[in-house]
C-alpha cells in the first residue's frame, strides 16, 4: 500500500527532529521533497549537457556543406538521441524538480503526498536513460528514426529497438508518477486557507500540466507497445503490408505529441508568472485570467494535434478544423502574454537575473508562436512542413521558451535553496550570452526553411551555407555559455547571506520560510492568508 | 493519528487511485482502438 505524508509525519512525530541522512543513502532512500526535487534538476543538467553536445556535433556536421565529421547514419542518431534526452531528460525533469522543491513549500504542505513513489519516480529515470544510452554502442546504432518514432522507419533500428521502446515507457511511468503525486499533493495537502483560485501561478500550471501528462503519456506508451508488438509479436498495427496503417501511428502519436508542448511549456508560464510580479513590484495582473487561459490552452492542446499531419492528406473539413483550432491557441497565448506586460506596465522594475531570463522569454518565446501560427496555416504549412522552418519554430518555443524559464526559476529560487545570493555579475553574462547566441543559432534558421532547407540532413545545397554557418557558430557560443552557469552553481554558497525573502517583493509561502530552506517544513500547517497579507 | 489526518490520508489514496485508474483506462483504451481498426 502506498505509504503516504501522513503515514511520514506520524513515524516522524515518533521520533526525535532529524536532517538529512548522511553519504549515499540519504539520495539513494530519500523520501524529502527538497532532496528529490535537487536529484531531478541535477540529473536535468547533466542530461541538459549531453543532449546539447549531441547539438554540437550536428552543428559541427551542418557548419560547412558536404559530409564533414559524421557518417549519415550516425547523424540521423544525433537528431533522435538529441531530441529525447532534451524532452525527456533535460525539460520534463528540470520542471518536475522545480515542482518537487516548490510546491510542498507554496501550498504550506509538509511533503508531497506520496513520498515513496516520488523516490521512485526519480530513480526510474536515471535506469531509463542509461538504457537509452547505451544504444549508442549496440550493433545498429543508436535509434535514428527521430524522435516521433514513426513506422515503418523505426522498425528498421538494429538492436537498440527494444531498448528504445523500453525506455520510453520508463519515462513514461516515471512522468506518469511524479503527475499523479503532484495532483494529489495539490488536491489534498494544502494549507486551509489555501483556496484553489488563490493558489501560486506555478502550482496552478503544474496542475494543468499533471492532468495533461496523465491523458497522454499512457496515449505514448500504447503507441509504442504497439510498435513493439508489430516488430515481434507479428502483429500489424501499423504495418501496411498486413493491412495495419502507419497513418494511425502518426495520429495517436501526436495526439500524445501536441500536449507534450504544452507540458514542457505550462510550467514555464507558471515560473515567469511568479517572476514578473516580483521585479515588477506589483500583483499578477489577472490572475483567475491566467488560471483560465492555461486551461483553456491545455484543453485545445487535445484537439489539434493533426496540425502536424497536413502533408499526410486529410478531408479538406479536417484541414481546416485543425487550422482554425490551432490558430484559436493564439487567444489565451495573448491573453498570457497580455497579462504579464500590464503586470509590468508603470510597476517599479528592476533587472536581475531571473527577471532578465523571464523578459527574454516573453519576447523570443512569442517569436516562437508567431511562427507557429505561420505553421498553423494548412496551405503554407505544406510549403513549410519538414523544413528548417519548423525547426526553427520549435526552438524557438523550447531554448528561449522553456529553458530560459527553466534558468529564470533557477536563479530566482536559488538563494532560498542554498542561503546564499549567486553571482549577480556572472549570473548577467549568461543571459547575454545565452540571448544573444540562441538568436544568432535559431533566427537564421527561419531564413534556410523559407529557402527549402529541409530538416534531418547531414549535407546541404550551397545555397544554404552562410545562415548554417552562423548558426553553428551561434550553436557553439551557446553551448560554451551554459559552462557560466555551472561555474555559477559551483560557486554558489561564496555569494552574501541570503535573507528569509531573498528579493524586495516576492509573494507566497515559500518566502516566509527561513534561507536556505529547512529539511522539514510546514509540519504544521500555516495560516496561509495571513502569511500572504503579510507581504501586501 | 487525529480523524481529519486519517480523513486526509483515505483522500489522497483515493485521488492517487482515480488518477492512476484514468492513465491505464487510456493505456488500455488506445490499445484497443489499434485492435478494432487493424
Amino acid at each position: 500500500m502506498a505509504t503516504t505524508a501522513a503515514d511520514a509525519l506520524e513515524s516522524h512525530d515518533t521520533h526525535e527532529h532529524h536532517g538529512p541522512e548522511k553519504g549515499l543513502k540519504r539520495w539513494l532512500f530519500t523520501t524529502n521533497h527538497k532532496d528529490i526535487g535537487t536529484l531531478y534538476l541535477v540529473f536535468s543538467l547533466v542530461m541538459f549537457f549531453i543532449g546539447g553536445s549531441m547539438a554540437l556535433i550536428i552543428r559541427s556536421e551542418l557548419m560547412h556543406p558536404g559530409l564533414q565529421f559524421v557518417h549519415p547514419e550516425f547523424f540521423n542518431s544525433m537528431t533522435t538521441m538529441h531530441a529525447l534526452i532534451m524532452v525527456f531528460g533535460a525539460v520534463m525533469p528540470a520542471f518536475v524538480g522545480l515542482a518537487n522543491w516548490m510546491i510542498p513549500m507554496m501550498i504550506g504542505a509538509p511533503d508531497m503526498a506520496l513520498p515513496r513513489m516520488n523516490n521512485w519516480s526519480f530513480w526510474i529515470l536515471p535506469v531509463a536513460f542509461g538504457i537509452l544510452l547505451s544504444t549508442l554502442f549496440m550493433p545498429g546504432g543508436a535509434p535514428a528514426s527521430g524522435w516521433t518514432m514513426y513506422p515503418p522507419l523505426v522498425l528498421q533500428t538494429g538492436d537498440a529497438f527494444p531498448f528504445l521502446i523500453f525506455s520510453v515507457h520508463l519515462m513514461g511511468l516515471s512522468s506518469i508518477m511524479g503527475a499523479i503525486n503532484i495532483i494529489v499533493t495539490v488536491l489534498n495537502m494544502r494549507a486551509p486557507d489555501m483556496w484553489l483560485l488563490k493558489m501560486p501561478m506555478f502550482v496552478w500550471t503544474w496542475l494543468i500540466t499533471a492532468y495533461l501528462l496523465i491523458a497522454v503519456m499512457p496515449v505514448l506508451a500504447g503507441a509504442v507497445t504497439m510498435l513493439l508488438t508489430d516488430q515481434f509479436f507479428g502483429t500489424s498495427f501499423f504495418l501496411a503490408a498486413g493491412g495495419g496503417d502507419p497513418v494511425m501511428f502518426q495520429h495517436i502519436f501526436w495526439f500524445f505529441g501536441h500536449p507534450e508542448v504544452y507540458i514542457m511549456i505550462l510550467p514555464a508560464f507558471g515560473v515567469v508568472s511568479e517572476i514578473i510580479p516580483t521585479f515588477s513590484r506589483k500583483p499578477l495582473f489577472g490572475h483567475d485570467s491566467m488560471v483560465y487561459a492555461a486551461s483553456s490552452i491545455a484543453f485545445l492542446s487535445f484537439i489539434v494535434w493533426a496540425h502536424h499531419m497536413f502533408t499526410v492528406g486529410m478531408p479538406l473539413s479536417g484541414q481546416l478544423f485543425f487550422m482554425f483550432a490551432t490558430m484559436l491557441i493564439a487567444v489565451p497565448t495573448g491573453v498570457k502574454v497580455f497579462n504579464w506586460v500590464a503586470t509590468m506596465w508603470r510597476g517599479a522594475m528592476t533587472f536581475e537575473t531571473p527577471m532578465l531570463f523571464s523578459l527574454a522569454f516573453v519576447f523570443l518565446f512569442t517569436i516562437g508562436g508567431f511562427s507557429g501560427l505561420m505553421l498553423a496555416i494548412a496551405p503554407a504549412d505544406i510549403q513549410y512542413h519538414d523544413s528548417y522552418f519548423v525547426v526553427a519554430h520549435f526552438h524557438y518555443v523550447l531554448v528561449p521558451g522553456s529553458i530560459f524559464a527553466i534558468f529564470a526559476a533557477a536563479y530566482y529560487w536559488l538563494p532560498k535553496w542554498t542561503g546564499y545570493m549567486y553571482n549577480e555579475t556572472a549570473g548577467k553574462w549568461h543571459f547575454w550570452l545565452s540571448t544573444i547566441f540562441v538568436n544568432l543559432t535559431f533566427f537564421p534558421m527561419h531564413f534556410l526553411g523559407l529557402a527549402g532547407m529541409p530538416r534531418r540532413i547531414p549535407d546541404y545545397s550551397t545555397q544554404f551555407a552562410d545562415f548554417n554557418f552562423m548558426a553553428s557558430v551561434g550553436a557553439l557560443g551557446f553551448g560554451l555559455s551554459q559552462l557560466i552557469f555551472v561555474y555559477i552553481l559551483l560557486t554558489a554558497k561564496r555569494g552574501e547571506k541570503a535573507t528569509d525573502r531573498v528579493w524586495e517583493a516576492p509573494r507566497g509561502l515559500e518566502w516566509t520560510v527561513p534561507s536556505p530552506a529547512p529539511y522539514h517544513t510546514f509540519t504544521t500547517p500555516p495560516k496561509a492568508r495571513i502569511a500572504q497579507e503579510s507581504f501586501e | 493519528m487525529t480523524g481529519a489526518e486519517e480523513q486526509r490520508k483515505r483522500k489522497i489514496r483515493r485521488t492517487a487511485l482515480i488518477m492512476a485508474a484514468i492513465a491505464v483506462a487510456f493505456y488500455v483504451g488506445f490499445i484497443l482502438m489499434g485492435v478494432l481498426r487493424a
